[in-house]
């Protein structure tokens, strides 16, 4: 029974993301320019490649959840194709929030390869 | 987080939570819209219009599904799902009426059982008493080392302690009662208190009218003032204000009215009128002398720790210094609440504890229903499932549901504990302190709410947990919901039945003790015969030799004229009914000799005829008459048991006897009567000295008369109040019969015993009722098994003993359980059953003989449906 309910909440989780990561990096696409959620999951495979896998299942789940933090603000415009689109774009909040993150992971990363480049005695 | 993020999220919260119609609806807005663009893509990179929007629903892993954790992302969702939870609760609730009503019924019936009770030990127990502070207020009594026993202090002992102490502000004794009082035209009763000097700051109160006593009213003799509390100047005077300067008759004095104390102030007891100590009547300067009770109030920052330690050194000093009177005597301090609940904390938590386990088996028997109901919704929960609701907000859902079970079951609870606390009132002993307060407050509620909250987690929990063994493809193929329970399933109504009748067997283990020491109680020879004995307590006033004298001859023309009276057969009075001691001490043998340990004896006073009436049997010698005077030599009589302590083996007539009741002079011992139970029932007879009214005239000013009628009792209480008046409009008279009063003695037992035979049979018939529940649905799911086995030629006997077996496993694991659990806890009731052990086989075995009927007969009715299964209709129903 307990097993089944964590597996519930493992389910909502990117595969091979550090956890937390996945919010950083929204939050670093849309500080470069607002975008809709579509828009959001073609960036993550352009830029990535294939190694961060993300599914459009997880993908909006997270973005509901920045946007209810407040990091992000969403609104409806209308595209270069002429439909309307939920646009997602940073507030001051997320601007904080993002550098805070992007802190962490320069120093969490640049100690993690220390550490990797230590050379066997 | 900052405020500037709270500026942010708290308008996004609030649109999610009144606008999520308009959120949901954009929600679904941008996920076609993902769908519709990501579908172009799939077909721009060659796929067909078909294949692409599959793959495109297939990448955002299931449309609902994302929806919903979209929903769960936004966190007010916690409230907003609870609303719509509660709304769809309700309906469920409202479509199974007939089940709603049962459930809700039981539950309340627990429910209130448990506020009513909780009211009462809120008052009693829990709520801080009504003073200024009240914590630092403690009692200080004198502590009998050797038997640990707690007791009133002596005057000289009480200024030991004030003047060597430091740790007290104020510290004060008193000593109360009620006395012929005369306000207005008529003499009454009411609650008088002598008081010493600090008495009023030990509580932090002042006078709202007039002033305190002054320093010339509190010298020794002197005195002639009075303070009365708020209610008593109402009922007086009409009004606080017109109290001062009146004077007030008692004890053969004028006191006149100085001060008005605050409304809500009557220590001790329901005080009316304080005057002060050492005034009216002199202290008593004997240091074994022990009359009074001492309160103090603790200095700010002094522990109770410290000041018994303080106090504990105080006492040892006074036993090395006074070896007599002191040795075994130190000094106990303890708060005063809970000094003054003592004697009925055990039994009020007890009744509370036995309530609560009612409420747990009718927990156990809601959990059963709801468990067989969920099995049945298990297609609901599946269909649900396979539409996006993750089991967690099922289970919420089902949890949601209890929880409005219970709290519907709640608020009709508390309208139960109304008047169940106005029951319980009435029916406790009269003597529980604090006991009128009784009310439902906000504690009470509070109570009542968690409790209701934490009974829909036990009942509602196990069929919340059923939706995770729901096998979705199983639930949604199957026709009938029947085959959809588990085997887990089973076994936990199984256990469900076994936490009853465990829970059951303890609660009638504990009301067959309290039951069996009740019955000895009320058969055990108290030593007199309190058939058909009328009393009329009364009170003369007098305070000096000379009103006591009178006292004396108002009493001898009053027995004279009620013995003359038609229907009296006896008469008599004295100073104590049985049942009650007032005064006990040391004695001593032909020659006051300074023994260190003398004898102890219960002192007492008897007017003649006092033996008949109450058919004390008179084995040697004589008993009083009219010519025991004043002037007379003094004479006595002892009980049995002080003759054979005292005694063995001589002839007690003849010798003489000293007592410390209020002269040291020998009385000449004249006769020997039977041993009574002077502390009521349920303590053995102790010695005991009568000494005659008319030679003791200090301690026979507030006699209780004793006339044993032909007839009813009450038949005669015009003609006695009567005779009384007409002899002195100053003595008031209040009746009552000696049954009654020995009644009042085993109030608590009784109390006990009746309360815990109401919850017993509660839980019985819960648990008949579980047992029956379990045993039906067992038989309605096997009976195709059952139709299989009559088919193959099982006979009838064999289905009945089919089903009885299972029954008699559920019970006899049931009873073993609650063995255990009886054993364990019973032990805690010692102190409260009267001469029979917690361990009284007898009653184990008849309650466990009672509870297997129990078992077996409720399982009888399911057994005898599951013979008339019809073997072709059972198996033809799958």
């Amino acid at each position: 029974m307990i097993a089944s309910v964590t597996e519930d909440i493992e389910m909502s989780k990117p595969s091979d993301l550090v956890q937390g990561t996945l919010d950083m990096l929204l939050l670093k696409f849309l500080a470069l320019e607002p975008m809709n959620g579509f828009a959001v999951s073609q960036r993550l495979k352009q830029v990535s490649g294939d190694v961060l896998q993300v599914s459009d299942g997880s993908l909006y789940p997270a973005l509901h959840k920045l946007e209810q933090e407040g990091w992000i603000t969403a609104e409806w415009k209308t595209s270069e194709y002429g439909r309307r689109a939920k646009y997602y774009s940073l507030t001051r909040l997320g601007r904080r929030q993002l550098e805070k993150e992007a802190d962490n992971w320069g120093r969490l990363s640049s100690a993690i390869s220390r550490v990797i480049k230590l050379k066997e005695a | 987080m900052g405020p500037e993020h709270w500026l942010y999220t708290i308008p996004l919260r609030l649109r999610s939570l009144f606008r999520w119609a308009q959120a949901d609806q954009e929600l679904d807005d941008e996920l076609r819209d993902h769908l519709e663009r990501k579908t172009q893509e799939y077909v721009a990179q060659g796929m067909t219009q078909e294949e692409a929007h599959r793959r495109a629903r297939l990448d955002l892993e299931g449309i609902e599904q994302t929806k919903e954790k979209c929903r769960d992302a936004r966190r007010v969702r916690v409230i907003e799902t609870a609303l719509q939870d509660i709304r769809f609760g309700m309906r469920m609730l409202r479509k199974n009426l007939g089940f709603t009503s049962v459930a809700v019924l039981v539950m309340a019936l627990g429910i209130g059982a448990n506020a009513a009770m909780f009211s009462v030990v809120n008052a009693v127990l829990l709520r801080p008493l009504s003073f200024n502070e009240p914590d630092r207020i403690a009692t200080l009594a004198s502590l009998w080392k050797k038997s640990g026993g707690h007791g009133p202090v002596s005057a000289p002992d009480f200024r030991d302690w004030h003047d060597q102490s430091t740790a007290f502000e104020a510290m004060a004794y008193y000593e109360n009662g009620d006395t012929a009082v005369r306000a207005g035209s008529v003499a009454e009763y009411a609650q008088v208190a002598m008081v010493s000097r600090e008495f009023f700051r030990v509580f932090h109160v002042q006078p709202t009218v007039g002033r305190e006593f002054s320093a010339d009213e509190t010298k020794p003799g002197n005195g002639g003032a009075a303070m009365i509390s708020s209610a008593f100047a109402v009922s007086q005077y009409g009004n606080p204000n017109k109290a001062l300067g009146q004077k007030i008759r008692m004890f053969d004095r004028t006191l006149d009215v100085v001060g008005v104390l605050p409304p809500g102030f009557h220590f001790p007891n329901k005080t009316g009128i304080w005057f002060p100590a050492n005034t009216v009547f002199r202290d008593n300067e004997f240091r074994s002398g022990h009359n009074y009770r001492v309160v103090g109030r603790l200095k700010p920052g002094v522990t109770l720790e410290q000041a018994q330690a303080q106090m504990t050194a105080v006492g040892s000093r006074l036993e090395e210094k006074y070896p007599d009177s002191n040795a075994d005597k130190s000094v106990a301090v303890t708060q005063m609440r809970d000094d003054m609940v003592s004697n009925f904390r055990l039994t009020l938590w007890v009744m509370l504890a036995a309530v609560g386990v009612v409420l747990l088996i009718a927990c156990a028997n809601l959990a059963s229903m709801l468990l067989a109901k969920a099995v049945g919704r298990s297609r609901e929960i599946a269909v649900r499932a396979a539409l996006g609701a993750g089991r967690g907000r099922i289970a919420r859902q089902l949890i949601t549901e209890s929880l409005v079970l219970a709290l519907l079951s709640g608020a009709l609870g508390v309208l139960l504990a109304f008047w169940g606390e106005r029951a319980l009132v009435a029916l406790a002993p009269t003597d529980v302190p604090r006991l009128s307060e009784t009310s439902v407050d906000a504690r009470v509620l509070a109570f009542t709410f968690v409790i209701s909250v934490l009974a829909s987690l036990l009942f509602g929990l196990a069929p919340a947990l059923q939706v995770w063994r729901v096998d979705l493809n199983k639930s949604l193929k199957q026709a009938t919901p029947r085959a959809a329970s588990g085997v887990i399933a089973d076994r936990f109504r199984g256990g469900l039945v076994v936490a009853e009748i465990a829970l059951s067997m303890m609660l009638l283990i504990t009301a067959g003790l309290l039951l069996k020491s009740f019955v000895a109680l009320q058969n055990v020879s108290l030593g007199f015969r309190p058939e058909r004995v009328l009393v009329m307590e009364t009170s003369f006033p007098a305070s000096d030799l000379e009103s006591q004298k009178r006292a004396t001859l108002f009493y001898k023309e009053l027995l004279r004229e009620i013995a003359a009276a038609p229907g009296v057969l006896d008469c008599g009075a004295v100073r104590t009914l049985p049942g009650h001691v007032e005064s006990a001490g040391s004695y001593w043998i032909d020659q006051q000799t300074d023994l260190v340990n003398p004898p102890h004896a219960v002192y007492s006073i008897a007017a003649p005829g006092a033996f008949a009436t109450l058919g004390i049997p008179l084995f040697e010698g004589r008993g009083f008459n009219d010519r025991d005077t004043l002037d007379a030599p003094f004479s006595a009589i002892i009980n049995q048991k002080l003759a054979a302590e005292a005694f063995p083996g001589q002839d007690p007539i003849g010798h003489l006897i000293h007592w410390g009741l209020d002269t040291t002079d020998p009385m000449k011992i004249v006769g020997v009567v039977g041993n009574v139970r002077q502390a009521g029932p349920a303590s053995s007879p102790e010695s005991e000295i009568f000494a005659p009214y008319q030679q003791h005239p200090g301690s026979s000013t507030d006699l209780k008369i004793l006339v044993r009628t032909a007839l009813e009792p009450s038949a005669l209480f015009h003609t006695i109040r009567q005779k009384a008046q007409a002899l002195s409009a100053d003595v008031p008279a209040k009746f009552t019969t000696m049954e009654a009063s020995v009644n009042e003695n085993v109030a608590a037992p009784r109390f006990r015993t009746l309360l815990l035979g109401l919850f017993a049979a509660l839980a019985v018939t819960l648990a008949m009722a579980g047992v029956y529940g379990v045993m039906s649905y067992v038989v309605g799911q096997r009976s195709n098994e059952i139709g299989l086995r009559m088919a193959l030629g099982a006979s009838r006997t064999d289905v009945l003993l089919l089903v009885l077996r299972q029954a008699v496993a559920l019970t006899g694991v049931g009873i073993i359980f609650g063995l255990l659990c009886a054993a364990a806890v019973t032990r805690l009731l010692q102190s409260m059953l009267f001469e029979i052990k917690a361990t009284d086989p007898l009653t184990y075995v008849v309650v466990i003989a009672a509870l297997a009927g129990v078992g077996l007969a409720a399982s009888y009715v399911p057994a005898r449906r599951a013979m008339r299964v019809d073997p072709m209709v059972a198996l033809r129903y799958e």
